[in-house]
């Protein structure tokens, strides 16, 4: 009988398998683990990045008239819902004028330099994204050159959609908050139920349903759909208060012991064109 | 003329794999309201579309083919993911599976596009199986068959078959 393979070739592909496993897994714990990239990945990454800028202009704009378009559809259809919203935004904006200028003049009295409410944002725009691993990275515009740092926040259209994992000298890689790598870091967040916060961090997405999950809860305040999940700052440089979305559903462990929180992200994280890196004094 | 001609090839060839590496990445970016409308993702493969041209129209020998299938697929995993291998293994597998299996298909538009669509097959389930490794694919391999691969293999092989024509006659005349 014609064999398959020869002993060559077989021992030339389980090495080659064996390097390839390795130098992902490596690669990623790597990227992970360092704060600026190898010289070299830097290099390409500045150059390529300075090309797509260039090439994203048109494809941007392209994209951006399409959207257009398609948002004119929903139009009717939103400006009855936003018009009913929009006597109550007037009046929690004068209330949140006045909490701000009476939080400052406590922090004042305190002594309280900076806390982890602060931080200024830097615009950026979005020139890439990974065509198979969509869900968890896409490049922005700005990089270390513009104060970006490891570890910084980004903000989508209406909350946090992931945070800095890679910083060039012109552009940055973003890990979003639906990537679910073993190694990266999580998100701490904060569910606020009516009988009181819920802390905890986010250890899964469900692509399937596009939704973030709060996994093994194990505190016993009730929480029901609708209630606000923000960023809780816990664990450093995130600052705390920033919206992620809303609670969606809560389920059980088989067992019975732990809950399950699936969070709708607040951000729609297909159509991310332009994002703002919240830059805090804590620490940084 | 067949020296210049032959030249040509190999500066076309490769600029035009290097603007279709970034159109990709800016796709996938400006049009992603549209491509990951839900339910389904559509991930646009244009590189690899180019790849499949230089097999299909037995074009590989007049370029270093598989260099460049190498220096790409680097490039995609340093600027898009900063995760060395999952693009090289997927591009490479796909490339070397349709050079293989090209004898067995002629130049006429279906059988092309029906060995595009083993490279595109290959292609997707090779950076899902990386994804998995490193738990970034977080879709079940009966959603990620129905809502990627599905509708990524009917929008690219649609765009396989328009550019099939141009691609053929710009071979012609560069070869």
């Amino acid at each position: 009988m014609r064999k398959l393979f020869s002993s060559k070739t077989a021992v030339i592909l389980m090495v080659s398998v064996m390097v390839i496993v390795g130098l992902i897994t490596g690669s990623n714990w790597w990227a992970n683990k360092t704060n600026t990239p190898p010289f070299f990945q830097r290099a390409i990454n500045d150059i390529t990045g300075g090309i797509s800028r260039v090439i994203a202009v048109p494809t941007n704009a392209i994209g951006t008239r399409a959207n257009s378009i398609s948002n004119l559809m929903s139009t009717f259809d939103e400006n009855k819902k936003l018009k009913a919203k929009l006597d109550g935004y007037a009046q929690n904006q004068v209330k949140m004028q006045t909490l701000e200028e009476e939080n400052k003049s406590l922090k004042k009295q305190l002594g309280l330099k900076a806390t982890l409410t602060d931080y200024e944002t830097i615009s950026a725009v979005t020139i890439a994204r990974s065509p198979t691993t969509w869900q968890s990275q896409l490049v922005i515009n700005k990089g270390a050159k513009s104060g970006l740092k490891k570890g910084m926040p980004v903000l989508g259209d209406s909350g946090l959609i992931g945070r800095i994992s890679e910083v060039n000298t012109v552009n940055s890689k973003v890990t979003l908050i639906s990537d679910t790598s073993e190694d990266t870091n999580r998100f701490a967040i904060t569910v606020k139920g009516s009988q009181g916060d819920v802390n905890g961090i986010i250890t899964d997405y469900d692509a399937d349903q596009k939704l973030l999950i709060m996994g093994q809860v194990t505190e016993s305040q009730t929480i029901n759909p609708g209630d606000t999940v923000v960023t809780s700052g816990l664990g450093g440089s995130m600052p705390s208060g920033i919206l992620i979305g809303k609670v969606a559903k809560v389920t059980t462990d088989d067992y019975g012991l732990s809950r399950k929180i699936y969070i709708q992200s607040s951000s729609d994280l297909s159509s991310l064109s332009t994002v703002l890196v919240a830059r805090t004094e804590v620490g940084s | 003329m067949a020296g210049w001609q032959f030249i040509r090839f190999r500066i076309v060839y490769p600029l035009i794999l290097i603007l279709l590496f970034f159109i990709d990445g800016n796709i996938m970016s400006s049009f992603g309201v549209f491509l990951l409308h839900s339910p389904f993702h559509i991930i646009p493969t244009l590189t690899l579309i180019w790849f499949f041209y230089a097999i299909q129209f037995e074009a590989t020998s007049f370029v270093p083919y598989y260099f460049y299938v190498v220096v790409f697929g680097l490039l995609f995993d340093v600027y898009y993911t900063g995760i060395i291998g999952t693009y090289t293994v997927a591009f490479l597998a796909a490339t070397i599976l349709m050079d293989k299996l090209r004898p067995y298909f002629d130049e006429r538009l279906m059988s092309g596009m029906l060995l595009l669509l083993v490279g595109l097959l290959t292609y997707l389930v090779v950076t899902y199986f990386a994804g998995s490794m490193i738990n970034i694919a977080n879709l079940s391999l009966f959603s990620f068959i129905i809502q990627d691969v599905f509708p990524t293999a009917a929008l690219n092989l649609v765009l396989a078959a328009l550019g099939y024509y141009p691609t053929w006659s710009l071979y012609q005349r560069l070869i």
